[in-house]
């Protein structure tokens, strides 16, 4: 608590890490995007002053780094808090077994594992062409701009893939892009993305949807025909026997295969009752799927806590010299 | 000591205010704003020291879009980040003149006890 005020908008953004550190990896992006934000500005409003004079007075207006990560912390918990809907929480175990079809995480967790094929072949093709033209360029002059527009397009789409899986499974995801610093050269802009663990991390995500979401549409497909032609078998039997179809449900099956199921009578309710499970337990799947790849997205996509290379021999520097 | 009961005393009561006048800020202004923009004029209505400290806005921002009181898009800067700039809807118009109401009824009961207090004092000396 008791550090030296920040003189500079670097370390005034670093203490402000600190200050969130344990926080949300999503909203300490957003925090940094804001303070980042206003710091610039207010330097700017001040051509006459220097960077540390403006940062001496930032305490008193923008707010000390703790007084500013108090603010986020204290904020997100409202926020989540009132936007939350509150559900009853089922007792018995059937009904929380059977409850996931009241979730609507569970569905849109599903929605996202059919997406996922489509997104996953988009994100491979984008990072397989982004990367070889980048290395084949490299050689030439464009090759420099070509590699910044295509990190530049990746920090978009990570954007976007972020802001699907917070749609998809509640997840909290960064609202804000990394800001990746004032324009500087394109060398020291490459140099800086090519040390960035994040740019490889992400490059890695892209690359692995394409089988992620393969699995994913196969396990969504197969559950959902399998289990919902179960569900339908009792529910022809019924229907034929009222006269819908205008045969028997005897003549529907009697090519079926295996014979001895369609020749007892209580194998087809069995099978329905196990379609019906085989369903439930699918949307339990697609819920914690849709979990799971929370925190993987967050953990590829989302910059850690001081992930900059750079910053990290600094703070290093810091401690060594306490 | 003194100070800082003062400050927390502030801190406490800013909680609901700060989302009030945020929203009234951008109900009167014809333009958009970002962040730094409006932390600027509400310092500048309070002789250049904002009673809220302008970091706490940003959240605050943030929790009104989310509840789709104000609209937001960017445009790209040349002192830093893009800027994020905001505009009330129409429910956030609804939403502030209910908030206004509260404030007003809320404001007129505090009155009603710290304002007898002093005009006592006045009485005694």
């Amino acid at each position: 608590m008791n550090r030296s005020a920040p003189r500079s908008i670097d370390q005034y953004l670093r203490q402000l890490r600190e200050e969130l550190s344990g926080a949300d990896s999503a909203l300490i992006q957003d925090a940094l995007y804001d303070a980042e934000e206003y710091l610039r500005a207010e330097v700017a409003a001040h051509p006459d002053k220097s960077e540390s004079d403006v940062l001496e007075l930032i305490a008193s207006t923008y707010g000390a780094p703790d007084e500013v990560a108090s603010a986020y912390r204290d904020t997100e918990v409202k926020v989540k808090a009132a936007m939350a809907t509150p559900r009853k929480e089922p007792h018995t175990a059937a009904g929380r077994f059977f409850g996931v079809f009241l979730d609507p995480r569970a569905y849109t967790s599903l929605f996202f594992m059919f997406l996922a094929l489509a997104t996953g072949i988009i994100y491979f093709v984008l990072a397989v062409t982004g990367l070889s033209l980048s290395v084949g360029l490299s050689v030439l002059i464009i090759g420099v701009p070509f590699f910044l527009m295509f990190m530049a397009v990746c920090r978009v789409v990570s954007l976007a893939e972020g802001r699907l899986i917070e749609a998809m499974t509640g997840a909290r995801m960064p609202r804000r892009p990394v800001y990746q610093g004032a324009a500087r050269g394109f060398w020291a802009r490459t140099g800086e993305m090519l040390k960035d663990r994040r740019t490889w991390t992400t490059i890695a995500y892209f690359l692995s949807m394409l089988p992620i979401g393969i699995i994913y549409f196969v396990l969504a497909v197969a559950g959902l025909s399998i289990s919902l032609t179960l569900i339908a078998l009792p529910i022809t039997v019924v229907l034929s026997q009222a006269g819908w179809f205008g045969i028997t449900a005897t003549e529907i099956f009697s090519t079926a295969q295996p014979e001895w199921i369609f020749n007892t009578g209580f194998a087809i309710p069995i099978l329905g009752l196990a379609g019906l499970l085989l369903l439930t337990s699918l949307m339990h799947l697609a819920r914690g799927i849709g979990r799971l790849h929370a925190m993987y997205a967050k953990s590829m996509l989302v910059a850690r806590a001081a992930s900059d290379p750079a910053e990290t021999e600094e703070s290093a520097a810091a401690l060594a010299a306490h | 000591m003194d100070d800082s009961n003062e400050r927390k005393f502030q801190k406490e009561l800013n909680g609901g205010l700060v989302g009030l006048v945020l929203l009234a800020v951008l109900a009167e202004s014809t333009e958009d704003l970002y962040g730094y923009e409006i932390a600027k004029r509400l310092a500048s209505a309070n002789d250049g020291t904002s009673i809220f400290k302008e970091g706490t806005i940003y959240p605050v921002l943030r929790a009104l879009s989310a509840g789709n009181l104000l609209t937001s898009r960017i445009v790209p800067s040349y002192s830093g980040p893009p800027r994020r700039y905001y505009r009330i809807t129409e429910q956030g118009r609804s939403v502030l003149a209910e908030w206004k109401q509260i404030w007003a009824g809320t404001r007129d009961f505090v009155d009603r006890f710290t304002e007898t207090e002093q005009s006592d004092i006045g009485h005694s000396s």
